[in-house]
């Protein structure tokens, strides 16, 4: 009798979301589907399409979450293993492990800059191990080192999880796996793998981490700085988040508001989409 | 013959033995490696802050300068920069503006979120199940579709580069991962402790405010920590919706350089660095504070 009291809890929870999502979601579709003078078009949508530069920044933003999402899942399992191993000192590596967690992704991006940590790299390759210098300017360098800064930042994500998730397996399981003989690195294989890549938390975390590299602006920010593409709108690194921060901040072409309602609205319709497939994958690939 | 085979499973003992050793030892290079990769670039930036350039070491050439004549932009160590950023950027003014951004986001989330968490986790309303996919999606949502209509609504509303319009914009950002997490420690309380205070005859909201809520408040703390670093950290929604009055911490951060940039002074590359790691100390330390939550934070509350 006194239950239905308790859906007042929702009428703040409605209000705060009415004014910062439901009354956005609204306003961005009117200033995409109008014209300046408030007559309904297309036309926003149609420059955008028609724009080679969208479909470069959304392939960008496409490989860019791809790759960095499987690099941080990889890189973060192999950091589960060495910690799942019997270790001296497991708390202090693991703390050092967490630490990418905590810099900001504006910072990760001057972290892994050119001039930063690639400086060391370039000069200790140089004069101790005598090879030349790489070109950091390239493609070949630059579009990597941007996917592994976005890994190292989240792959002690996915090592924090898997751990959680192996702590809640039962303790049967492995000793089983010992009794039968299992070296360290099968146990890995055919226990813990199987059991933190089908557990439905792994698979939850993936998917948003997939999600918020679709969305990343901060790194491709500082990287399209670093290049010299500051105000280069559909610049090599533009991914999606960071085109529309330009149609908006720095156009040179004089697009309007409505395209860059146009593209964050198809932003926001790609990310739902994919993390609907992306979870139906993971349910197949776990089953 | 019995001594043969004795002698031949020492022989495979040791063997076996050898072969354990050198996988442990291969096991501390690889951690010692993945330390390195994990903690090289934070170091690289902390001390370039310092204008100690690691790669005047690497060169081989470094030593015989040191104290003597400036490398390069090498290895003469100067705190200037630290105190550049906390002087000329401002620093102390990008912490207190933030401090407020967070105080007044996280207690708008806390306030709307924890009854919510609460019927979420343990009573039977109907609509629940909507409520927790609406959450999830707005964790979906691309901050620009967000940021674009706010910024039009604030500056006729006036409230652009307010604390107040911020604060409401960042619920975007921590609304859905404070009622997810604060769910999670509810339905972590055990369901005799309901149980047990709704025998005594205690009304709902009594049982609530007087046996829950206690017993969740260090999940409230925790949450409060989580959501402090993720607002910290921000820096899409903050640099659309914060000016010169309330700019945060990774937009000034950032700033600066792009600044000293248009200016054209000498080297903002070190004074960026510097501006980064004294941001990144606090975000650091308050993640070690809630390690053991970390993943339950990001796991929207899902793992344990």
């Amino acid at each position: 009798m006194e239950s239905r009291r308790w859906y007042l809890v929702f009428i703040p929870l409605f209000a705060v979301l009415g004014f910062v999502v439901v009354y956005p979601l609204i306003a961005s579709l009117y200033i995409s589907l109008t014209t300046v003078s408030g007559s309904f078009s297309l036309s926003n949508y149609a420059a955008m399409v028609s724009t080679p530069t969208f479909w470069n920044a959304l392939n960008i933003s496409l490989l860019y979450s791809l790759s960095s999402t499987i690099i941080a899942v990889a890189i973060g399992l192999g950091l589960t293993y060495i910690l799942t191993q019997e270790l001296r000192g497991r708390g202090f590596f693991e703390m050092v492990y967490i630490l990418p967690l905590a810099v900001a992704p504006i910072v990760v991006g001057t972290v892994w800059a050119p001039s930063g940590f690639w400086d060391d790299v370039q000069t200790f390759s140089h004069f101790q191990l005598h090879l030349p210098y790489f070109n950091e300017l390239s493609p070949l360098f630059y579009f990597p080192t941007m996917f592994l800064s976005e890994a190292w930042e989240w792959e002690p994500l996915i090592m924090l999880v898997a751990i959680s998730i192996i702590n809640g397996t039962a303790k049967e399981i492995y000793e089983a796996a010992e009794l039968h003989g299992a070296t360290a690195f099968q146990k890995f294989r055919m226990v813990t793998l199987p059991s933190v890549l089908r557990s439905p938390v792994m698979q939850v975390i993936v998917v948003l981490r997939f999600i918020d590299a679709m969305r990343a602006f901060e790194i491709p920010l500082a990287w399209s700085n670093w290049l010299g593409y500051t105000t280069t709108l559909g610049s090599p690194v533009d991914t999606i988040s960071l085109y529309i921060y330009k149609l908006l901040f720095s156009s040179p072409l004089g697009f309007s508001v409505g395209v860059a309602s146009a593209v964050a609205l198809t932003l926001f319709a790609i990310t739902l989409v994919g993390a609907l497939i992306l979870l139906r994958i993971l349910k197949a690939v776990g089953d | 013959m019995t001594e043969k085979t004795t002698s031949g499973s020492a022989k495979s003992y040791d063997r076996t033995r050898r072969r354990l050793r050198t996988r442990r030892i291969l096991l501390y290079v690889v951690a010692v490696l993945a330390a390195l990769y994990s903690f090289w670039p934070i170091m690289t930036t902390a001390l370039e802050g310092y204008n100690i350039d690691l790669a005047a070491i690497f060169s081989g050439r470094a030593f015989r300068l040191v104290g003597g004549l400036r490398y390069n932009g090498g290895i003469y160590p100067s705190a200037i920069y630290y105190l550049q950023s906390l002087g000329v950027e401002a620093y102390p003014r990008l912490v207190v503006d933030t401090l407020i951004v967070a105080a007044l986001s996280i207690s708008i989330a806390l306030l709307v979120g924890i009854p919510v968490a609460y019927v979420l986790a343990r009573i039977d309303v109907r609509g629940k199940t909507l409520v927790s996919y609406l959450l999830l999606a707005l964790r979906t949502v691309s901050q620009y579709v967000v940021i674009i209509p706010l910024y039009i609504a604030y500056s006729e509303l006036g409230i652009y580069d307010s604390f107040t319009g911020i604060a409401l914009a960042e619920q975007v950002l921590i609304l859905s991962v404070v009622v997810w997490m604060l769910r999670g420690f509810f339905a972590d309380i055990p369901r005799d402790v309901y149980e047990a205070a709704t025998v005594f005859g205690k009304r709902e909201w009594e049982v609530f405010r007087r046996v829950i809520f206690p017993m969740v408040v260090p999940g409230v703390v925790v949450t409060t920590m989580f959501a402090l670093v993720l607002l910290w950290n921000d820096f899409i929604i903050a640099d659309a919706l914060t000016g010169a009055a309330t700019r945060t911490v990774a937009v000034g951060v950032w700033e600066g350089l792009a600044i000293n940039q248009l200016s054209f002074s000498a080297v903002a590359w070190d004074t960026l660095n510097a501006a980064g790691t004294l941001a990144y100390i606090p975000a650091a330390v308050v993640m070690l504070l809630i390690k053991r939550y970390l993943a339950k934070g990001f796991s929207l509350g899902l793992a344990r």
